[in-house]
């Protein structure tokens, strides 16, 4: 099989040649020149110059030269570079054409805010964009991977490493204790949209609308920050560009916990079953994976479009895990009537076919009996496999090889807007999209699968569910200009329906395993009543209108005021409609005084309100279905309905309302620019399944709105030219978010009382299942880690805890706070140099301090409890566990600090200078998270900001590592980039 | 210029109105689920909506649910923490104690199971009393003598509770505490008011429901345990209740004791009141998961691996002769896989001298943390069957006839401790089991002799505290007199739960019991 992939891969590339060649049969001619600084006439390096509407171009040497292969019927080119204003110049007869550049109009650059642009330096809000050629590089397997580290204030991680398991997104930390924390993803004005569906090839820039000044024009969902993704265009010029870009990636195993090996276990007191094997070892391999994008672009004066193909192969580094995914996007825009119409099509198409595997293999690798074969016949052996009969012990290899569980996801993004210019200044503007997406998990354990299929004699499982949401938007724009005042005004009307229907079924007992999940009707279950079956349809709709003006006063001050009034179907029949005012304004203080050595010092303050709504439609209804049992009635069983939930018929948006604070600046001719923020958020009516008193309630929870969290942090973001010399560039970015507090000020409200703290996140089978470790408590921080106190063991093995309360007993009310899981600061630190004509090199270092984790291996595998068949821990061989002999209990011994430093990510390329035919060249070696400094013991330090114990989620449960993690990995990656 | 741009705004207007009908319309639409409002439209939607009452019983048997609170607090069962398996924070262990907490799930899950029921059973007679659905009286008093048997419960568990009958109440109601002694006086009117309007029929259409007798079998509890809930002894009132089920000739013991627990024993003429668990209709009976050894799993072909927890104290196994066929009410002794093979246990510990082939034995080295895997007699009372999956077909009996035999001897004994009657009775159960007669009775012979019959029928700690038992030392725990932090649970005159923390958090008329 892995022959046909290489195969696959050169046959691929070789079409990609002949391609590249025949392109080559179009004239070109060789423009050069010299870009240089207006002012003192210094030469630019590292200038960028493009082909006009193409991604044709190249960037200047450190005599500030370039030399570009110019297709024929470009017309001019881009010039541009960081800190000057970008020029334009019409290609004449010449084949010289040098430019002299000025500094300081940066500020021309335009950001993507909501329903709209804005250039930078009218941007009063906290928007933070980060542009294509900056994003990270090497195997990204999400979208959200190319943020990672680069916006201060956005977290993104992903315990583990493996390529299925979605990135959490965090917008300023925890901004709600309730609903949904992710940011809204926004993809070319589609609300909703999943991230993952995109091609991350295919995207130009993504802008975060960070405070609530610039988010409340997305009223009910923006409560957690926006995040605004603009595809690739293609562009008004008289040919097409190709473009393709591939890479393979090796990825390994970097991180796993410290286990006993055969000889070791063996010594510690463990039974010799003779083999030796190292779990970790056969349980893992070097994921290949191999990646294929390639784009056309172009258009004529009235047409323009892209259209692109990308293929991903990403295999993971556990065994029969990873998935194949092919992206196909067009994007196209016709002029019409004197180019007052403008029409754009987009269309996305997204199959993705995943081996999720089981996580529950990384468990059981880790306590397995390393003396144990892999294979075995006879006595302990089933399948083929070795296999041992205790509690929670499996081979890990059978667990991935006997059982698949594969997920399939369609996506089908389609949109169609249409813009008229009604006049001169006033556009109007409908937009309509649709947005399909389609999940079919399959399951199937073997029967021989010791683990969970031999006990149902082959178990199959298929779930499919299925979302469609529309959008249709209506607005209306108008730009005009009075003495020294541009005024900007939008209105619009958004409705957007969303549908989410699925079946179910489950069922065992097969006579062969061939069938797989392909013929359920085949299990006995269903003849013996034990099958499932289930189907599902839950809709619900928003309805929002909304406005928003500006004001720009002589380029000094500025000012944005924006209110949607949205309503959710999910809302209580009293409070369906809400209201969400932004509104923020800017001065620029450059403009007022004159400062030697500062370019540019721009204030701004933002106050706006977001909110969120419930995940679960209905909520606030009183509705009846079945329950999970029939009732015996006369001999018969017969179904029994009842309510579902309790009824809130109050239920309403959870609202955010904040303040941020924050200074633009730029000094010494632009060398150092960047900007400090400062925000104060307050979340309220947090929407919370809350204890309930049974009766008057029918359940004991009620979904509710109460509470108030405040938190507030600081953001830097520095960009300095540090140096810039003839052959050498250095060009570091620093991002940094220093979280200042979390305080849960108060759960309660006049209706509801929370009592004092809720104790959550179960530690988990075997044994500590009533072991909570997190405590949620008013008037204390979130994040909090709960527990015993641990001092030492006595002379008989036993436990000691501290007696936190002195009663001269150790019960539970001896547990303290032991440590907290959420970050104090995080940095992400981005060093791109470019030297010796054509080569990159860009390091990016990314760190987060100061938060704990919950060492879940630790707390479970490092004491010798049964030492005789589950291995254990390495450091559990430590003289101070020689006489234990009690259970394991959680206390702050396996609390650990996991603040970390990474090289996450380090690429060095080379560009052909002279790349003859092709417009571009360029070939790179990535390099992904290749070193971790840090003092954590488990698996990955990544911050965990949400817990998931035996199905179970606990949105709170901040800090605990879990014993499935799936191992970390480096990756090293080769890539090509050619433009044609 | 301005024409044009009008009629364009128009146009635009125009579009607009189009879907101006549902431009604001935020109605939910509903689809897998229907609302309160549509619902009872039909017998058949009635009929499904009272089954919910019912269902509410099948948590008694939940891991930390009643059969918990009964059983794991009294010397018939224990659930060690053997090695890393069972510790689960420590609560098993303290229900073994009699050290909870009022944070404890053995504390909590009951109150849910109890006032969930109650919440339902209000609910239904509110729906009912608000429809003109025919029958509906019959319905009430059923649904309003279920509710009185969820409310003994809380009697015996908690003692003073808050008495609910409402369902139409505003949402931030929170009732108050009622005495223990209110709490006696309105389970016993409830059932004295409803009994006469429940059916007298004994059978299937009154199998697994409130009947008549059953609502006496609920009244014979509460006056026999009487002088416990109020300080008056109520002993020919429980006689009365029980010679209502006696004298009605409706009831019988069956031949084979097992009769009335193997997966088919359903419509047992034993059965006063049952659970009609079944894997597919009736789920929650799963004490073949939390008994079973891991490697039992080859013995019955489980469809899952069993948890390895509860078994049975070695003394309350030795009360048993060795004659009495109830003694198989236990799993003991060396075990083997289906096809005749010896069932290993993969992880049998160093210490253990029983070796590699699991070998239930019904000493107990200690309450944890490591008592072995394979120790204690395990429960075998409700047959399993081969190819179980978790969710067991026998069904459970709340009330049954042998225990109805021996609460009347009780009480006549309790009156006259010569009655020829009651000796008779107990020997009436005995001879059933294969075992001599008495030929007198003590308190101890009767209180052996209910433990032998009812073990593992969720009766063990009601009986102990009735025979004055409850705070004795036994295996692993000492007695409570000489161990207690807070003395007052422990008065004789008490012995009740404390109100779950969640409780009292969420209900500020509540009051916590004396003692915690």
């Amino acid at each position: 099989m892995k022959l046909k992939v290489d195969y696959l891969l050169r046959s691929l590339l070789a079409l990609f040649v002949v391609i590249a060649l025949s392109s080559a049969s179009f004239a070109q001619r060789t423009i050069t020149g010299t870009l240089s600084d207006a002012g003192d006439g210094e030469p630019l390096i590292g200038a960028s110059v493009l082909v006009s509407g193409t991604s044709t171009g190249t960037i200047t040497d450190f005599d500030g030269t370039y030399s570009l292969n110019v297709p024929e019927g470009a017309t001019s080119l881009e010039f541009s570079y960081t800190g000057y204003a970008t020029q334009t110049m019409d290609i004449g007869s010449s084949n010289v054409i040098d430019v002299a550049l000025s500094a300081g109009t940066v500020m021309d650059e335009v950001v993507v805010v909501g329903y709209g642009t804005q250039q930078v330096k009218e941007v009063t809000g906290s928007v933070a964009s980060v542009d294509a050629e900056d994003f990270n590089k090497g195997n990204i397997t999400s979208p959200a991977q190319l943020l990672q580290g680069k916006v201060a204030g956005l977290s993104i991680s992903r315990p583990g490493g493996s390529p299925n398991a979605t990135f959490n997104v965090r917008l300023r930390g925890l901004s709600t204790v309730g609903s949904n924390a992710e940011p809204l993803v926004i993809v070319d004005g589609v609300p909703g949209v999943d991230l993952n569906s995109l091609n991350p090839n295919d995207i130009q820039s993504i802008d975060v609308l960070k405070d609530g000044s610039a988010a409340a024009i997305y009223g009910t969902r923006a409560a957690s920050g926006v995040i605004i993704v603009t595809t690739k265009t293609g562009r008004s010029s008289d040919r097409s560009n190709i473009t393709y870009d591939g890479y393979v990636t090796f990825d390994n195993r970097a991180r796993t916990v410290d286990i006993l090996d055969a000889s070791q276990y063996v010594a510690a007191g463990g039974t010799d079953e003779g083999s030796n094997t190292n779990w970790f070892d056969a349980l893992t391999q070097t994921g290949i994976s191999n990646v294929h994008d390639l784009a056309i672009s172009g258009g004529n004066g009235q047409t323009s479009y892209r259209a692109s193909i990308g293929y991903r192969d990403v295999q993971g580094i556990a065994i029969n895990t990873g998935f194949d995914q092919l992206t196909g996007r067009v994007n196209l825009t016709q002029k019409a009537f004197d180019n007052r119409l403008k029409v754009s099509f987009n269309l996305n198409s997204t199959t993705r076919d995943a081996d999720e595997g089981f996580d529950y293999a990384f468990r059981q690798a880790t306590i397995y009996n390393p003396t144990a074969p892999i294979l075995n016949d006879g006595i302990n052996s089933r399948g083929g496999y070795y296999q041992l009969s205790a509690f929670d012990y499996y081979n890990p290899v059978a667990i991935l090889e006997q059982n698949t569980n594969k997920l399939t996801t369609r996506t089908l993004l389609a949109s169609i807007r249409g813009d008229y210019e009604l006049v001169d200044g006033l556009t109007a503007s409908v937009f309509y999209s649709q947005q399909r997406e389609s999940e079919r998990r399959q399951t199937y354990y073997s029967k021989d699968d010791q683990w969970i299929g031999a006990g149902r004699n082959g178990l199959a499982e298929q779930i499919l569910d299925n979302d469609f949401d529309q959008l249709l938007e209506v607005t209306g724009q108008y730009e005009t200009n009075f003495d020294n005042v541009n005024m900007k005004i939008l209105a619009g009307y958004s409705y957007q329906d969303f549908s989410d229907d699925g079946t179910y079924m489950q069922a065992g007992n097969f006579v062969t395993d061939a069938f797989g999940v392909n013929n359920m009707s085949a299990a006995l279950d269903w003849g013996q009543g034990t099958g499932i079956a289930d189907s599902y349809r839950f809709d619900s709709r928003l309805i929002a209108f909304f406005g928003r003006v500006n004001f720009n006063v002589d380029d000094t001050y500025f000012l944005s005021a924006s209110l949607r009034r949205e309503g959710s179907s999910k809302f209580g029949a009293d409070n369906k409609w809400g209201l969400f005012p932004g509104i923020s304004a800017g001065v620029n203080i450059t403009n007022l005084t004159d400062m030697a050595g500062v370019d540019n010092l721009k204030f701004r303050v933002g106050y706006g309100v977001t909110g969120q709504q419930p995940e679960d439609s209905y909520q606030s209804l009183s509705r009846i279905g079945p329950l999970a049992d029939n009732f015996y009635n006369g001999g018969v069983f017969v179904p029994a309905y009842g309510p579902l939930s309790n009824q809130n018929p109050n239920l309403q948006w959870e609202t955010k309302s904040d303040i941020n604070v924050g200074l633009d600046f730029a000094f010494n001719d632009y060398k150092l620019t960047g900007s400090l923020e400062y925000y104060n958020t307050t979340t309220e009516n947090m929407i919370l399944p809350f204890s309930v008193p049974v009766p008057p309630n029918l359940f004991g929870f009620t979904l509710v709105n109460v509470g108030e969290l405040n938190n507030s942090g600081i953001e830097l973001l520095l960009n300095y030219r540090a140096i810039d010399n003839d052959n050498f560039t250095w060009n570091p970015t620093l991002t940094g978010t220093a979280y200042l507090n979390y305080d849960l000020v108060s759960l309660s409200n006049d209706d509801f009382n929370f009592g004092s703290f809720r104790d959550i996140s179960n530690l988990g089978s075997p044994g500590q299942n009533n072991t909570p470790t997190v405590r949620v408590e008013e008037g204390q921080t979130l994040g909090q880690l709960w527990g015993f106190n641990y001092e030492g063991l006595d002379d008989s093995g036993k436990w000691i805890f501290t007696d936190n309360n002195g009663d001269g007993t150790i019960d539970t009310e001896d547990r303290a706070v032991i440590g907290n899981g959420i970050p104090d600061f995080e940095f992400g630190l981005n060093n791109s140099f470019t030297f010796g004509g054509g080569w990159d090199l860009n390091v990016f270092i990314r760190g987060i301090v100061g938060h704990d984790l919950v060492n879940t291996f630790r707390a479970f595998y490092e004491t010798p409890n049964n030492i005789s068949s589950y291995n254990i821990l390495e450091s559990g061989t430590a003289s101070e566990f020689a006489n234990f002999s009690d259970a394991p209990q959680f206390s702050d011994l396996y609390v650990e600090d996991a603040s970390y430093v990474k090289i996450d990510n380090a690429t060095i390329g080379y560009s052909l200078k002279n790349p003859g035919k092709f417009s571009r060249v360029r070939f790179y070696v990535t390099a992904q998270n290749l070193l971790v400094l840090t003092g954590y013991k488990g698996v990955d330090p990544e911050v965990r900001w949400t817990d998931t114990v035996e199905g179970e989620l606990f949105k709170l449960g901040i800090g605990i590592d879990r014993r499935d993690t799936y191992f970390a990995t480096r990756g090293y990656t080769l890539g090509v980039s050619l433009g044609f | 210029m301005k024409k044009i741009l009008l009629s364009k705004l128009l146009i635009i207007g125009g579009l607009l109105m189009i879907f101006n009908q549902s431009c604001t319309d935020l109605e939910e639409d509903i689809y897998s689920e229907v609302l309160t409002d549509n619902f009872y439209q039909s017998d058949e939607e009635f009929t499904a909506a009272l089954g919910a009452a019912y269902t509410s019983l099948y948590g008694y048997l939940g891991t930390v649910g009643p059969i918990a609170a009964q059983e794991v607090s009294s010397d018939e069962l224990m659930v060690p923490t053997r090695g890393q398996d069972w510790d689960d924070g420590g609560h098993w262990r303290r229900v073994h104690l009699h050290q909870w907490t009022s944070e404890d799930p053995v504390i909590s899950v009951p109150w849910d199971f109890c006032y969930g029921g109650i919440s339902t059973c209000n609910r239904l007679i509110f729906t009912l009393e608000s429809s003109s659905q025919p029958g509906g009286e019959a319905f009430i008093a059923e649904l309003e003598a279920l509710r009185a048997f969820f409310y003994w419960l809380l009697l015996d568990y908690y003692g003073n509770v808050p008495i609910v009958t409402e369902f139409d109440v505003p949402a931030d109601f929170a009732p108050a505490t009622s005495s223990r002694q209110d709490v006696f006086n309105f389970v016993e009117s409830e059932l004295l008011r409803t009994a006469p309007l429940l059916s007298t029929n004994v059978d299937i259409s009154t199998y697994a429901k409130m009947n008549y007798y059953v609502a006496q079998a609920i009244l014979a509890k509460l006056y026999l345990n009487a002088e416990v809930y109020t300080g008056n002894a109520r002993w020919s009132d429980a006689l009365a209740a029980c010679d209502e089920l006696v004298n009605s000739g409706k009831y019988g013991l069956t031949g084979n004791y097992y009769d009335n627990f193997n997966p088919n024993n359903g419509n047992s003429p034993e059965a006063v009141f049952a659970i009609p668990y079944d894997r597919v209709n009736a789920k929650g009976f799963n004490i073949v998961q939390q008994t079973l050894h891991y490697a039992s799993q080859g013995t019955y072909q489980l469809q899952a691996q069993p948890w390895n927890g509860w078994c049975s104290l070695e003394d309350f196994y030795n009360s048993y002769e060795d004659d009495d066929v109830r003694k198989s009410n236990f799993i003991v002794g060396p075990q083997f896989n289906l096809d005749g093979s010896p069932a290993i246990d993969g992880g049998v510990e160093d210490n253990d001298p029983d070796g590699g082939q699991l070998n239930f034995t019904p000493e107990i080295n200690e309450l944890g943390p490591n008592c072995l895997r394979q120790a204690g007699a395990r429960v075998g009372k409700f047959a399993y069957e081969v190819g179980q999956n978790p969710d067991m077909n026998n069904d459970f009996p709340i009330f049954r006839y042998a225990d109805i035999l021996l609460m009347k001897a009780e009480a006549m004994w309790r009156m006259n401790n010569g009655s020829a009657d009651a000796l008779a009775l107990v020997n009436q159960v005995r001879n059933r089991a294969g075992v001599d007669p008495f030929a007198s009775l003590t308190e101890d012979d009767l209180l052996a002799e209910r433990g032998r019959e009812m073990f593992f029928e969720a009766h063990r700690r009601t009986d102990l505290i009735r025979f004055g038992k409850f705070n004795d030392e036994w295996f692993g725990k000492t007695a409570d007199a000489s161990q207690a932090p807070d003395p007052g649970r422990f008065d004789p005159e008490v012995r009740i739960f404390p109100i779950p923390k969640g409780q009292l958090d969420a209900n500020p008329n509540l009051v916590q019991n004396p003692g915690y």
